[in-house]
């Protein structure tokens, strides 16, 4: 695995861990999948340009676009949650209990 | 140059470390900036300057001031830091398996392995990646025109979820 391939698997798979480890904050929540479409659009970028395949560059900027999108969707999910509940601490989100 | 990537790439890992770490939002929103700033100069060493423009532009400018501004949402009296017991256990955890995993392959990691080589098969007038993203608008045109129907389906979910009031379960207090 060269250092470049590393690094950016390793900052993927970090993002996962800290969205799922998350504590108190929904948004801490949405930042940490902010860092992992990052990974995945400096992954996807650094394969078109060290394969030289040229062609493979519009992957990068689609997904740059939906995750815009889903940022957005989240965003609006934390916006709709404050203010049902208040505040956009996970511990308000008590309603469904095994 | 490759002492220049070496430390290009260890500051993206450690800015990821300090989100994944989930301090107080304001500082997560610091650590992600860090990222994509230090994921640009890592693009731009690598010849995509296009592609690093796009993710300032873009990333930076557009998603990431939105975030700040939600990030007033969550304002607290005590934010906490990476200083915080709590954060710093996560910190350190994180590096720690980092570097574990960093120990499983640098023995096979030698010099030339951290920055590319240039290969120049010819001489070009347009730069490798804006020459493959205007493929997003000649040959990939069908889905560019299907991606502007999800940004605008994106629009209306975005409306209905902060609709409000009497619909849905999600309404204001």
């Amino acid at each position: 695995m060269t250092p470049t391939h590393f690094t950016i698997s390793s900052a993927f798979l970090l993002g996962m861990m800290g969205l799922a480890f998350h504590r108190t904050h929904l948004l801490s929540a949405l930042l940490c999948l902010e860092a992992m479409m990052l990974a995945l659009f400096i992954a996807l970028s650094l394969w078109s340009l060290q394969l030289d395949a040229t062609g493979c560059s519009t992957a990068p900027m689609l997904m740059l676009a939906f995750s815009a999108c889903e940022a957005s969707a989240g965003l609006a999910l934390l916006v709709a949650t404050a203010r049902t509940h208040g505040t956009g601490h996970m511990q308000a989100l008590n309603l469904l209990q095994c | 140059m490759a002492y220049i990537m070496l430390t290009l790439l260890i500051g993206m890992v450690l800015g990821v470390i300090s989100v994944a770490s989930n301090p107080s939002p304001y500082f997560a929103a610091l650590g992600l900036v860090l990222v994509a700033g230090v994921g640009c100069v890592v693009l731009m060493g690598h010849g995509g300057s296009f592609l690093s423009l796009v993710l300032f532009l873009i990333y930076l400018g557009g998603m990431l001031v939105v975030f700040a501004y939600c990030v007033a949402l969550a304002a607290e009296p005590y934010p906490e830091a990476w200083g915080e017991w709590s954060v710093l256990g996560s910190v350190l955890g994180y590096l720690l398996l980092v570097v574990g995993a960093g120990s499983w392959f640098w023995g096979g990691w030698y010099e030339g392995m951290w920055v590319p080589v240039d290969e120049l098969i010819e001489f070009s007038v347009v730069a490798a990646d804006s020459g493959g993203v205007a493929l997003m608008y000649s040959l990939g045109g069908g889905l560019l025109v299907v991606s502007a129907w999800v940004l605008l389906l994106t629009l209306l979910v975005v409306l209905e979820l902060t609709r409000g009031l009497a619909r849905g379960a999600l309404r204001a207090v």
